[in-house]
């Protein structure tokens, strides 16, 4: 196949798939496409696009992150716990703290020369600790006043559509910025692409990457914002499912996990590809447990369809 | 016996093309029974090519291969070997980690196995065989890491031998660059095996250094530009013929732009003094303003690595680099970028470009800041300046945002230099600058290299041939074992012979 082809067909395959899973779950089940379910199939859909969204700049670098379900979880209870005295200030405390946990995994992976799915799989193990230790082993609820007071913002409703359909697009916005106006998101794409080239022109290729994880970090810890506000409450183990649907979220979108190719936005069509699935899962009845091995599937299949051969010779 | 004059391995009428090159134009070619034939040719004429058809690596496009007489359809190295030819390849393929037995007979496991289990005393028994071929003394069960990078080399001519012992018919033995990582004592070792093992085997010895060829081959084949310029017996021929023929014109020095080469300016742009690092050490030198200095040297001189460490990619253990008489510290490729060094690396799809990126992005890679204004990337004005380079260099691509994956060797090339100017590098580190780049697109990037000493950068350069850095450089270092041995100035009209060069070089 014509490597032109071939990535041009991958660009859209993803938005193909979106369109006719929507309208093979439509024939199944005509309400579906009506604009109340879409925007609820969304708004619930975008705390898994938040997770997987700084994830994106890991990958499309080559690396891996896979503390994002620990961290989130880790600033769900965070939020939890500091909101009624912080107020909404605990938000941007919460997301610093992901931001930390993103750096220790990116700092220790380009310090010590260590693959980034060992350094990112610590970070979750240390991180999930923590946030059992800064819980007592609870959840922590969240009282209804205290979320209407300060985070009605992310889970209310702004000109007849959920709040956090427009958190989502406004940080996709964003993160596209980054993406295309900002060395980093160049770099983490050029990374992926070819490290030693981007390396041997001077590039500071370590401290742009501890950005991307960085980045990861932050989001995954919005996320965790998200989860807390939507459910009530944070826990350890909120976001414990997490990891593989947001991996498969950005692989899905036509991302490569060989890192070099991909975008902010197709993780966000990938998210809501792994979101219909699920919906349509329910409506054929598939128990949300056997949901994961379709996941699973999902991702490997995605990953065998996106991935660049030619740039590994030997998969290991 | 009439098999001695028969040709065990033949090539016939071959051609093989790749998108933009004809790697091979109708070569014929062929190797007795017991004879050893040498190939030679400059860089890019299609030696490598040729012997991956002889190896089943490449298929053909028209002709045929035959061995023993009889067409054969080899579909790759194993395919190869069954058929009797063995190479050894010039990278050595010697697995590091394994023992001198388990090399020699690497995917004939089979041989010495009874019931699933490897009977490790029969095989060593059997590679003890073929070491005393190649008088190698050392025990099989060492492991290949403790030898000295000379016997591996005989461990994996070895593996080709122990061929022998498999197969009914000659077998044919293709000697990549075998000497170039050899010590002269060693050089002269192999080809005394060489000679002994004629009654076994034939040899197609591949080398550019000529003396060599002759020395050791009964034919020789000349090749230049994909196709057989020459044929001769050695004994008629001479390192000036063959020169010629490889060469292929006379008029070299239209071809290297002498007329163009001017006086270099009075000011030192780089200076390095005592500098050490792996590879290399003590090596001091003066680059002037508008200077090329060409270094000369074997794979293993050190002059690659002075390279790398110059362009920051390898650590420097002693010494200085001043850069317009300011000291520098080069301690990672951004300082090197940093201090005005620009690096064209050998390998250029691995450091050179980024082959998944576009030709903007991949020109403004090392000097991005200058295209940020608060924190923004400005797009219009990096299309801006690498358009203008794309004309000034002509180089060939659709657009901008064309993936610089898509352009050919010559147009990458002319990319990466302008990504330097663009940086606005002082001194280029060319190493192998024609590399992989064809004949037409040569003469242009020789073009180039005279323009940028005309705007006063200098250059440090690594020649792909020995005709190209004489014909280039104003002053030739020439480096062995890691120590700069000898230099020459190049004015025009006093250049010094290749001949010269090498009695240092080796």
């Amino acid at each position: 196949m014509p490597a032109k082809w071939k990535t041009e067909l991958v660009r859209f395959i993803p938005l193909i798939t979106l369109l006719g899973l929507v309208a093979l779950v439509a024939t199944i089940e005509p309400s579906f496409v009506r604009f109340s379910t879409l925007t609820v199939l969304v708004s619930d859909t975008m705390t898994l696009f938040l997770m997987a969204s700084g994830a994106t700049f890991v990958i499309l670098m080559g690396g891996i992150d896979l503390s994002v379900q620990a961290v989130a979880s880790m600033t769900s209870v965070v939020v939890a716990a500091l909101l009624p005295e912080l107020g909404v200030l605990a938000v941007p405390v919460a997301v610093a703290a992901g931001l930390i946990a993103g750096a220790a995994g990116g700092i220790s992976h380009t310090l010590l020369r260590i693959p980034s799915f060992i350094s990112t799989l610590a970070v979750s193990g240390v991180v999930t600790t923590a946030a059992f230790l800064f819980s007592n082993e609870r959840s922590i609820n969240i009282s209804g006043e205290t979320r209407d007071a300060h985070l009605a913002w992310m889970v209310g409703e702004f000109a007849g559509v959920q709040a956090e359909i427009w958190v989502g697009l406004i940080l996709l916005l964003v993160l596209l910025f980054v993406q295309i106006w900002t060395p980093i998101g160049r770099f983490c794409r050029i990374i992926g692409a070819g490290e030693q080239a981007a390396i041997a022109s001077g590039i500071r290729v370590d401290r742009i990457k501890v950005y991307a994880f960085m980045l990861s970090g932050a989001t995954a810890g919005f996320a965790g914002v998200m989860m807390a506000a939507r459910l009530g409450s944070g826990s350890p183990t909120l976001a414990n499912e997490f990891l593989l649907p947001s991996i498969a979220a950005i692989i899905v979108g036509g991302t490569a996990l060989t890192g070099g190719v991909g975008s902010v936005w197709r993780t966000f069509i990938g998210a809501l590809i792994i979101a219909v699935v699920r919906i349509g899962m329910t409506f054929v009845g598939v128990s949300v447990f056997a949901q994961q091995i379709v996941f699973g599937l999902v991702l490997v299949l995605a990953v065998a369809v996106t991935i660049d051969r030619s740039k590994i010779l030997i998969v290991k | 016996m009439s098999r001695a004059v028969s040709a065990v391995l033949e090539v016939s009428h071959a051609t093989k093309s790749f998108p933009g090159v004809v790697a091979l134009d109708d070569v014929t070619f062929e190797v007795r029974a017991n004879e050893v034939v040498g190939l030679i040719g400059e860089n890019g004429a299609g030696k490598s090519t040729l012997l991956k058809v002889l190896t089943g690596v490449y298929p053909l496009d028209e002709g045929e291969v035959l061995v023993n007489g009889e067409s054969a359809r080899l579909r790759g190295p194993r395919d190869a070997f069954d058929h009797g030819v063995a190479m050894v390849f010039q990278e050595q393929s010697v697995l590091i980690t394994l023992s001198v037995a388990e090399n020699i007979f690497l995917g004939r496991e089979a041989e010495f196995t009874r019931g699933g289990v490897l009977l490790k005393a029969k095989m060593h028994a059997a590679a003890r065989v073929e070491l005393q071929k190649v008088r190698l003394d050392v025990d099989p069960a060492t492991s290949c890491a403790d030898l000295t990078f000379a016997q591996r080399q005989m461990v994996e001519i070895a593996k080709a031998l122990s061929l022998d012992s498999r197969i009914d018919g000659d077998i044919v033995v293709l000697l990549d660059e075998p000497t170039s990582v050899l010590e002269a004592k060693e050089i002269e070792l192999l080809f005394e095996i060489v000679r002994d093992l004629r009654d076994r085997a034939a040899f197609i010895f591949i080398s550019h250094r000529l003396d060599e060829v002759l020395a050791v081959s009964d034919r020789v084949y000349v090749m230049r530009d994909g196709a057989i310029v020459g044929e001769m017996a050695s004994a008629d021929a001479t390192t000036e013929k063959m020169h010629e023929l490889m060469v292929g014109r006379a008029l070299q020095h239209e071809y290297y732009r002498e007329n163009r080469q001017g006086e270099p300016g009075e000011e030192i742009a780089l200076s390095v003094s005592g500098l050490a690092a792996a590879g290399f050490t003590d090596v001091s030198l003066a680059l002037r303003k508008g200077e090329i200095l060409g270094i000369a040297g074997v794979v293993g001189s050190g002059r690659e690595d002075l390279a790398r460490a110059l362009a920051g990619l390898a650590p420097i253990s002693a010494g200085e680099v001043s850069v317009n008489g300011r000291p520098v510290r080069l301690t990672s490729p951004s300082d090197a970028v940093g201090a005005g060094i620009g690096y064209v690396p050998r390998e250029r799809k691995v450091e050179g470009i980024v082959a998944g990126a576009s030709v903007v992005e991949n020109m403004t890679m090392a000097s991005i800041d200058d295209f940020i204004s608060l924190g923004i990337i400005r797009h219009g004005r990096e299309r801006k300046v690498a358009q203008s380079w794309i004309d000034r260099l002509r180089i060939r691509t659709p657009s901008t945002e064309t993936m610089v994956g898509s352009l050919s060797g010559g147009n990458q090339q002319k990319m990466v230099l302008s990504k330097w100017q663009i940086a606005g590098s002082s001194i280029m580190v060319l190493d192998h600058p024609t590399r992989g780049v064809d004949v037409g697109a040569k003469e242009d990037v020789y073009e180039l290299i005279r323009d940028m000493t005309d705007q006063g950068l200098s250059i440090i350069l690594l020649g792909d041939t020995l005709e190209e850095l004489i014909g280039l450089s104003h002053k030739i270092l020439v480096m062995r074992d890691g120590r700069i041995t000898a230099t020459f100035d190049a004015p025009v009209g006093a250049k010094p012979e290749q001949i010269e060069l090498i009695t240092h070089m080796v």
